[in-house]
């Protein structure tokens, strides 16, 4: 693999000799554009399992206590959920527009977008963090005593495991949101120093999927969450 | 071979904005399902609303449209985490082991 010390970024074909002496161009990575992104598709079905089965226990629990998952789920803010999902639908959005400006060669144009997004990720954490805190205020958050069975605070049963897998599902999902606003920084960085271009976006077409997927697991953490006691919680 | 796929920003940022105004659409549809319609079944349709826009998403945000080997991927992957559903579900459904169970109430 050959580098220029001057402009590492630039993509300088290793040329292999075969046993005729022919030369051959040896295809290097920096310009496999659809290994890349295959290879970042293998990448996200592995994150696409680790919720899925995250998702196979909720059901499991669900199932097994189903009056108390809809009971703790009307408890829920859905007004603050709802925020959130526009709030990631648009960053999205965002996400997508600063692609297709960088595709067009508006570099300028891609950096503001990709601000945006991260604005909104914040946005997004800021709002989620006040729900959670609007929780530990009202006694609900890992390790008070209403999440832990077997005394006087105690919660139902069905109503501790539901509220044992929304703090841990929402905050792996928070945790990928925190990754995310690291990738566009360090995106960012990449395009400033012209590592990243209009003809060699592979990095920001990548970071866009991933983004793509945090959006795409929240369409049914929303729902499996704070939707399904949206009907009214029965108590007694 | 590099990205040199050349996009003409004006032309395609318009299927963007569809997209996300069928998104809006469908997020909306979400909220007013469990008061307006079938009520009786509200974990169903959300989870069909949901499935729906993620195709959406995975179709035009994601771009996997006209992707074949990375499609087929992905169904892979989908197939086998239903698979996997199904199966634990069949088995909770048919749950013997509440009395030493931790994920059934002690009361149980």
């Amino acid at each position: 693999m050959a580098h220029d010390s001057h402009d590492s970024h630039e993509y300088i074909p290793e040329i292999a000799v075969d046993r005729n002496g022919k030369e051959h161009v040896v295809q290097g990575w920096q310009g496999d554009t659809y290994g890349g992104k295959l290879g970042f598709w293998l990448f996200m079905l592995t994150e696409v399992m680790m919720f899925g089965s995250m998702f196979m226990v909720l059901s499991y629990y669900f199932t097994l206590h189903h009056q108390d998952f809809i009971n703790a789920s009307a408890g829920l803010d859905r007004v603050l959920g709802g925020i959130n999902t526009v709030v990631l639908l648009i960053s999205a959005l965002t996400m997508g527009l600063g692609l297709l400006r960088m595709r067009s060669g508006d570099v300028k144009g891609a950096k503001l977008m990709i601000w945006a997004t991260m604005l909104l990720a914040l946005i997004f954490l800021g709002v989620k963090a006040v729900e959670w805190t609007n929780d530990y205020k009202e006694g609900i958050f890992l390790g008070l005593q209403a999440l832990q069975s077997g005394n006087e605070h105690s919660l139902p049963f069905g109503e501790i495991l539901y509220f044992g897998m929304y703090f841990t599902m929402t905050g792996l999902h928070g945790f990928h949101i925190i990754i995310g606003i690291g990738l566009m920084l360090w995106l960012l960085k990449r395009i400033n120093s012209g590592k990243v271009t209009p003809e060699h976006n592979i990095l920001h077409f990548n970071i866009a999927l991933y983004w793509d997927l945090v959006h795409l697991i929240w369409v049914f953490v929303f729902p499996y969450f704070y939707m399904i006691g949206a009907g009214g919680a029965i108590h007694g | 071979m590099a990205n040199h796929t050349t996009v003409d920003y004006k032309a395609e940022k318009g299927g963007y904005y569809k997209v996300l105004f069928g998104l809006l659409a469908l997020t909306a549809l979400t909220f007013i399902q469990p008061s307006m319609f079938l009520t009786h079944y509200t974990f169903g349709m959300q989870m069909l609303i949901g499935t729906v826009k993620a195709w959406i998403i995975l179709m035009y945000y994601m771009h996997l449209k006209g992707e074949v080997l990375i499609g087929w991927t992905v169904i892979f992957a989908v197939f086998l985490v239903v698979f996997f559903f199904a199966i634990v579900m069949i088995d909770v459904n048919n749950f013997q082991f509440a009395d030493v169970s931790h994920i059934t109430s002690p009361a149980q």
